[in-house]
């Protein structure tokens, strides 16, 4: 018993920092989000569709640990009956309406409000329900790849990038480095695939281009942690420490691990980018102007 | 009451030696996932070890290895190498060496020893702007003297793109003598893989197919600088040329657009490929090679699900089954009275399958392998 409890210590305490956040969100509780219900403790599994916002930050020295832009943010949602997943990428250079007050880059509303304002800013301008929020950092990413052992991609084009930056391995975070991914399938090291997925300066679609290289590396990350055991999660709370925090609570958790392991088709997940003409350039500031009126109904549909 | 201590102290003992026990027990069963690959020199000979003809050569954490008589040799170290070519005469082979920020070809004996360096990319400049230095990729020499890569000798100011393209220059000229067969696209990814055949090369070209998405392409340019022409189609999202030692057929892995990888072949008449057919469709595959003697075709694929690259080996009896053996005929002779008696269908062929040649390493998926009879 205390030995079995000694084991799982470090997941416990995974469990106790990182998840069952409470939202603060902004401006209107009541009316843009509600928490999730208290998990009960029974491991039922979960047969109603659910929508969780993965949110994905530059955290280095660069920015103040509280005030970070969620460069990276994406939709998923899960029908537990039909075994559909659909994930929409949303740019990080989306011109929308801030929860917080005011316009701007969506990746500043988590900067402004934490995740609270990112969820209530995307529910508001996508009018969408979303039931929680995983948010995880840049070595976040890397460590979690890592412990997973690597994850095997096909890389769908070369990515090389001369202006990468060098804030993982350099100590003075301003730096750049060169990079280059080469192309094909491949087993991919957790640093190898936060250059895949974090490279834009060769992609014509820059930002557009690098949603889809992230969202083929959650597909495998997936894939991948479906091999997991339970007695993996001290290793693997130990590796994230620090790097990851989400709404749902741990009892949550315990019921989506069946779950995941249900869905063995990675070609089912639908996978959505908001290119052209979902969004467009030309906006303040170098950003994106989205069309609402292709996107809403896009939106209602796969994430009714 | 020194029963009462002795019974606490047992007692104590019991709990230390069960809780270290537990938390030793649930330690094992970890999963296996994250284990790191082991050198393909690791216990050679293997036993059991699946023999394949001539020398391969292959990749694994930046150091070349050669497979010979199923027992795995190390060439070089650990060092950043890749992407071994063998020249046409066998003698020697040219390879990749990664700096980091920049990458070399150099020609190597077969015992992986530095003969030549055949470019210079690093910047004089060093570290002050790394986008100064080049990169070089996927070598390749032709009997007339020619060394062939990619290369991201094209450079624009302002540009973020790296333009990677396909050069050709003589073999152990300065650099300067290199010139673009390919412009590499724009934004694009580039263009990679050269196999030359004849008197142009045969590349893969990354560009945005139809529906925005990049995706490769076999290309075929018959001159340098003009713009060739597409040998597969977008769709098929196809790349990683090899070219069958009798030069009549091509392997490709072909994607789709997905996260799949297909090993498909298809016939070359030196002008145009034949249609594809897609002979491993339940495997990530990765850099097929055919064998010298055409017995086969080796490729890199995980081992386990979502694992690590392993060696695998598919006889060409998986992708071309032997043609039916002919019908018994009535045996002649005299009249014969009665219905013939119908020829019994030949047995069923039992279906070949690729064979796994490693089960611990971790080979390098993007580089090329090189095989020599």
């Amino acid at each position: 018993m205390a030995g079995g409890l000694a084991y799982f210590i470090p997941a416990a305490q995974l469990a106790i920092e990182a998840t069952g956040k409470v939202i603060q969100v902004t401006p209107s509780p009541s009316a843009l989000f509600s928490p999730s219900p208290t998990p009960t403790p029974t491991s039922v599994p979960i047969t109603g569709a659910f929508t969780v916002l993965l949110l994905g930050s530059d955290d280095d020295s660069k920015f103040n640990a509280d005030h970070v832009l969620s460069q990276s943010m994406i939709l998923v949602r899960v029908v537990p009956s039909t075994k559909e997943v659909t994930m929409l990428s949303i740019p990080r250079d989306l011109y929308v309406h801030l929860s917080t007050g005011g316009y701007g880059k969506i990746d500043g509303a988590y900067s402004y409000g934490g995740p609270g304002a990112a969820i209530a800013t995307v529910e508001q301008d996508f009018n969408v329900h979303i039931d929680d929020y995983i948010w995880v950092g840049l070595l976040g990413l890397i460590k979690l790849i890592d412990a997973l052992g690597g994850v095997d991609v096909v890389t769908s084009n070369p990515v090389f990038d001369d202006y990468y930056p060098a804030d993982v391995i350099d100590p003075w975070p301003y730096d750049y480095q060169r990079v280059a991914v080469l192309a094909g399938p491949q087993h991919l090291d957790g640093l190898q695939a936060m250059q895949y997925v974090r490279s834009r300066h060769g992609d014509l679609q820059s930002d557009l281009g690098r949603s889809q290289r992230q969202q083929q590396v959650l597909i495998a990350i997936r894939q991948k942690a479906k091999q997991l055991s339970p007695e993996d999660l001290p290793r693997i709370s130990q590796a994230i420490g620090g790097e990851l925090k989400t709404s749902i609570g741990i009892s949550k958790v315990a019921q989506m691990l069946p779950l995941a392991a249900s869905f063995d088709n990675p070609d089912a997940i639908r996978q959505i980018i908001l290119a052209s003409p979902y969004t467009h350039g030309g906006a303040p500031g170098g950003s994106l102007y989205a069309n609402w009126n292709a996107i809403l109904p896009l939106v209602q549909q796969y994430f009714p | 009451m020194i029963q009462r201590v002795v019974l606490a102290l047992f007692l104590a003992v019991v709990m230390l030696f069960c809780g270290v026990s537990t938390y030793l027990y649930l330690g094992t069963k970890q999963s296996k996932i994250a284990a790191p690959p082991q050198k393909p020199t690791v216990s050679t000979p293997r036993p059991q070890a699946f023999v394949l003809p001539g020398t391969l050569y292959l990749t694994q954490s930046g150091a070349i290895y050669s497979l010979s008589s199923g027992r795995f040799h190390q060439l070089t170290a650990e060092a950043g190498w890749s992407e071994p070519a063998l020249a046409p005469n066998g003698q020697y082979m040219l390879a990749i060496k990664n700096g980091g920020y920049w990458s070399d070809v150099f020609a190597l004996d077969l015992f992986g020893n530095i003969a030549n360096q055949l470019t210079s990319n690093r910047s004089a400049t060093g570290m002050t702007d790394p986008s100064l230095d080049h990169w070089s990729f996927y070598p390749r020499v032709t009997s007339d003297g020619t060394l062939w890569m990619t290369y991201d000798g094209l450079k624009c100011d302002g540009c973020y793109d790296v333009q990677l393209a396909i050069w050709s220059m003589p073999y152990g000229a300065p650099i300067r003598q290199a010139r673009a067969w390919t412009d590499g696209g724009y934004y694009s990814g580039g263009d990679v893989q050269p196999i030359p055949v004849g008197g142009g090369v045969i590349y893969t070209k990354y560009s945005y197919g139809p529906d925005g998405k990049l995706v490769g392409q076999l290309w075929y340019t018959g001159r340098a600088g003009s713009y060739g022409r597409a040998l597969t189609d977008p769709g098929e999202d196809c790349r990683t040329p090899s070219l069958a030692p009798n030069g009549t057929e091509f392997a490709m892995i072909c994607t789709y657009e997905k996260q799949i990888s297909y090993l498909t072949v298809a016939s070359w008449d030196g002008s145009n490929l034949g249609p594809r057919t897609n002979i491993l469709t339940t495997q990530m595959v990765a850099q097929p090679t055919w064998a010298p003697d055409m017995s086969g075709i080796a490729y890199l694929a995980p081992g386990s699900p979502d694992g690590p690259f392993q060696l695998w080996w598919l006889p060409k009896a998986a992708y071309e089954p032997p043609p039916p053996s002919p019908l018994p005929s009535p045996t002649p002779g005299g009249p014969h009275n009665g219905p013939l008696p119908s020829p019994s269908p030949p047995p069923p062929v039992p279906p070949v399958k690729p064979i796994q040649v490693t089960t611990n390493n971790g080979f390098d998926a993007t580089s090329p392998m090189t095989w020599r009879s």
